[in-house]
């Protein structure tokens, strides 16, 4: 008949004779530690139960007293220490914080190999985790210690040195410093070792030349031969980890040195090797994803040779038969939203697959409950509505598009936020007049309520979403946005603290005036709130981009009546009481962007259109301050578009007669 | 004091390491947003006849020699509303493309037919011929060339009776905005003529809009 449990097999009794061990000491200890690490390897919530009733000082107080102990218990000690801090952070602080590290490196000088082997396998365990202490390469002990890990021939070690220098290795000093200190070297020998040589080596390899150009071209590219033959022989190992890692160290010496890995050849084999081990279910299939999308990332050349790889249709296989990991699903979005970056042929096989199956999943994704997968499911259509043939289709205005995407503006996360706009952003140009979904959806109250926020990003990002949303809009939504943004906010956004909001606020503005000839009156309401505060910042701002859009405004409204032509002439010509004489429109003139040039001069040829009453005394007045001059020292400007401009513009002046005698 | 302008030089003939490969200058008149209108003149030996044709671009990517928009029939025959399609352009940069074809039915003897139709052409014949203008330099030219292809109706369905098989060859004039173009298909009457002048919607001046993709 079974009988109750005893307390000796619950945690609590453990704990007891673990605490009667550490005190008492003999065969007990062994015994013991050896109970305690069968129970806590690979089961987190045992690990957490023992951890919370204070397990791990107890073993850590058997290891500190080594000396007097068997080798065998010190091995068990070191492999249970090893095991709290497998996987675990809360393992490894409590691990730290019971002072076992000093009684683990000093396990390292011990004359049994076993206890080497425990010691180095914790210390391993140690810094795989970001709570492990930083390891600082600058003192020369540390370095020496590090090189002597790696010149044993013990795996161990070897994979300590790696684990620590994955670690703490972050900066391009450190990086450089360990070049200089000859583990580069270390590390390209150990190449040519055992697998988990090689993988730890490849690792830490990576770690070390990461975005650093000069440690490459010290230590690796194609100038040195064996090493980067040896790293595109590895691209072909039987392990797709040690592949992938290979695949990994060639695709970061191509990122910083572009020049590097030029061949098209290696190129096309590296993304087919991934494309390859995408099938690996487990780490090795997710890292590869990260590792393909990284790869083409900033270049079409590369983007090219992926899609006539095939990358698509195999990833779209991928999405339609399993439900993924939500890693794995963000990994997929983010090759495809690189593909779709540049090239119109990869958007085309997603839009017109059968039942826009893939759309149809990347729009679910906008609805995931991972942070990562919606920000990638954003990226991916947004990149893909980078085409304006699709927008120009209505491909993208849909409720089930729109919808979700407005249901993001609420999330908490600002980076989902930021992705949705951005989103946003490209599908509201749409160019088929369905613009009223997104309005009907409530979409403009949020992106206006955005376009306050805090945060500059997300301002700039509303302010953009608006602007596009504006674009050829008719004029019954138009009202409508006007109405939800009002002439006092769009004013604010005028003279935003960020120069990039108030060039998107100008923008938004001449989309709002642009159309029929009646919408210049937006910027006369509330006694032309919005046209000073326009007049105001081309006065005072500075940076081009912001007074190309605002000049642009100006333009706007001066294509409008007579009485909106004098308007603008109030605006850009110098106030009587002002002692400055000169006008803002020649500064403009005389700018190095050709296109503030274009923008001014083509302010002057609405300005000068003879047919208009006032005319004749415009023409007058835009003399007197020496803007008339000014377009005949422009007659022959570099900017082609800029001297046609000119000519024209000249050309009306003239009509009232020359007044340069 | 007039100064007198420099009117645009002929195009030159590049020479050293890039021969043609100097990007086009932006024209404001060709940007987002534009709208033009005309006539497409559809005679046949039976009839006269014309449409009346809106043009508006949506895109334009000078670095990838890109252009698109829609173009709009007001008086079709066989259609109840007028017919809107959207089309893609390439613009002659000698960088991504050339003054020929190389597709759509087009041998370079037809391209030669249908370019020469606008005066304009006429300083690069010579070189076009040669080697269908590679190695002209375009940049301070005041006149485009391009060939816009139909895509797709937007408004109506691929039945509606009507086809966009062919292409035309369009001259673009930067100094206002004005085009000329001539549609090409085998099938169809030869060299019908697009005339096109910028609109404004009723403003005594130019307005411009943009918007900015991510």
């Amino acid at each position: 008949m079974p009988g109750s449990a005893s307390s000796i097999h619950r945690p609590e009794g453990l704990i007891e004779r673990l605490r009667s061990a550490a005190a008492d000491g003999g065969d007990a200890k062994l015994k013991v530690l050896r109970e305690l690490k069968n129970q806590i390897i690979g089961n987190r919530t045992k690990k957490l139960s023992y951890i919370k009733l204070g397990a791990v000082p107890f073993v850590v107080s058997i290891l500190s007293s080594a000396s007097s102990t068997s080798d065998s218990v010190i091995v068990q000690c070191a492999a249970t220490i090893g095991s709290f801090a497998c996987g675990v952070d809360s393992g490894v602080k409590a691990v730290l914080d019971a002072g076992a590290f000093p009684h683990l490196v000093n396990l390292l000088s011990h004359s049994n190999e076993k206890v080497v082997d425990a010691g180095a396998r914790a210390l391993k365990m140690i810094y795989q985790s970001k709570m492990a202490p930083k390891y600082d390469f600058f003192q020369e002990k540390n370095m020496k210690f590090l090189l002597s890990l790696l010149d044993k021939n013990n795996e161990n070690l070897i994979g300590l040195g790696a684990s620590i220098i994955i670690h703490s290795c972050e900066t391009n000093d450190e990086q450089k410093m360990l070049g200089d200190a000859g583990i580069l070297k270390r590390l390209i020998n150990l190449l040519e070792g055992t697998t988990s040589q090689r993988d730890a080596s490849l690792e830490s390899f990576a770690t070390i030349i990461k975005e650093n150009p000069q440690v490459i071209s010290e230590f690796v590219g194609p100038e040195n031969g064996r090493t980067w033959g040896t790293l595109i022989e590895l691209t072909k190992d039987r392990y797709p980890r040690t592949r992938l890692l290979a695949c990994m160290c060639l695709i970061l010496i191509k990122n910083a040195v572009p020049s590097y890995l030029q061949s098209v050849g290696i190129r096309t084999k590296l993304i087919l090797i991934l494309l390859e081990l995408i099938d690996d279910s487990g780490q090795v299939g997710d890292e590869a994803l990260f590792t393909l999308s990284s790869f083409i990332s900033d270049e079409e050349g590369l983007q090219k040779l992926a899609f006539e790889a095939n990358t698509i249709r195999k990833l779209c296989d991928h999405m339609q038969k399993e439900l993924l990991q939500p890693k794995r699903l963000e990994g997929m979005l983010m090759i495809l939203a690189n593909l779709c970056s540049n090239l119109e042929c990869c958007r085309s096989v997603l839009l017109q697959s059968p039942k826009l199956q893939t759309i149809k999943i990347i729009t679910d994704a906008l609805s995931h409950t991972t942070v990562e997968v919606c920000v990638a499911a954003c990226i991916c259509l947004k990149n893909i509505s980078r085409s304006v043939k699709y927008l120009s289709a209505g491909h993208f205005m849909t409720e089930a598009i729109i919808v979700p995407l407005i249901q993001l503006l609420y999330d908490t996360s600002t980076s989902v936020q930021v992705a949705a706009l951005h989103t946003i952003s490209n599908l509201v140009v749409d160019f088929t007049m369905h613009k009223f979904i997104f309005v009907q959806n409530g979409g403009v109250k949020h992106l206006v309520e955005l376009s306050k926020s805090m945060d500059s990003r997300v301002r700039l990002s509303a302010v953009r979403a608006l602007r596009n949303l504006m674009f050829l809009v008719d004029s019954r939504c138009k009202e409508g946005i006007f109405l939800e943004l009002r002439a006092l906010s769009l004013t604010s956004l005028v003279s935003d603290p960020s120069a990039c909001v108030q060039e998107q606020a100008l923008g938004l503005i001449c989309n709002l005036i642009n159309g029929p000839v009646d919408s210049i009156d937006y910027v006369f309401t509330e006694d032309a709130l919005l046209l000073n505060a326009v007049g105001r910042q081309l006065w005072s701002a500075s940076k081009p981009e912001v007074l190309i859009q605002g000049m642009y405004v100006m333009c706007n409204v001066a294509s409008g009546k007579e009485f909106q032509r004098e308007a603008v002439m109030r605006q850009i010509l110098p106030e009587a009481s002002n002692n400055d004489t000169r006008s803002i429109m020649v500064t403009m003139l005389q700018s190095d962007v050709a296109q503030l040039r274009t923008a001014a001069v083509w302010t002057i040829v609405n300005l000068t259109v003879p047919t208009g009453a006032g005319a004749l005394a415009r023409v007058v007045k835009l003399r007197n301050v020496g803007i008339v001059s000014q377009l005949k020292n422009m007659a022959n400007d570099p900017c082609m578009d800029v001297k046609l401009r000119v000519r024209t513009a000249l050309g009306q002046t003239m009509v009232f007669g020359d007044f340069s005698t | 004091m007039p100064v007198r302008m420099v009117e645009s030089p002929a195009p030159s003939t590049s020479s050293g390491a890039n021969p043609g490969q100097t990007s086009l200058q932006p024209c404001s008149l060709l940007s987002v947003g534009q709208t033009f209108s005309g006539t497409q003149n559809v005679s046949s030996p039976q009839k006269e006849e014309a449409w009346r044709v809106n043009v508006r671009i949506q895109g334009c990517d000078l670095n990838h020699g890109y252009v698109c928009g829609t173009m709009e029939a007001l008086n079709v025959p066989m259609a109840d509303t007028p017919v809107v399609t959207f089309w893609e352009g390439e613009i002659v940069d000698t960088k991504n493309y050339t003054f020929f074809t190389n597709k759509w039915k087009a041998t370079p003897e037809v391209d030669i037919d249908h370019w020469t139709k606008f005066s304009s052409f006429s300083p690069l014949l010579s070189q076009v011929e040669v080697d269908g203008g590679k190695s002209l330099d375009l940049s301070n030219y005041q006149y485009l060339f391009m060939r816009w292809k139909e895509q797709y109706f937007v408004n109506v369905g691929a039945d509606c009776g009507l086809t966009i098989a062919g292409f035309y060859y369009v001259c673009f004039s930067c100094v206002d905005g004005s085009i000329n173009g001539y549609y090409y298909d085998p099938n169809s009457s030869p060299f019908q003529k697009l005339e096109l002048k910028t609109t404004n919607e009723g403003r005594s001046g130019f307005s411009f809009s943009s918007y900015e993709l991510q």
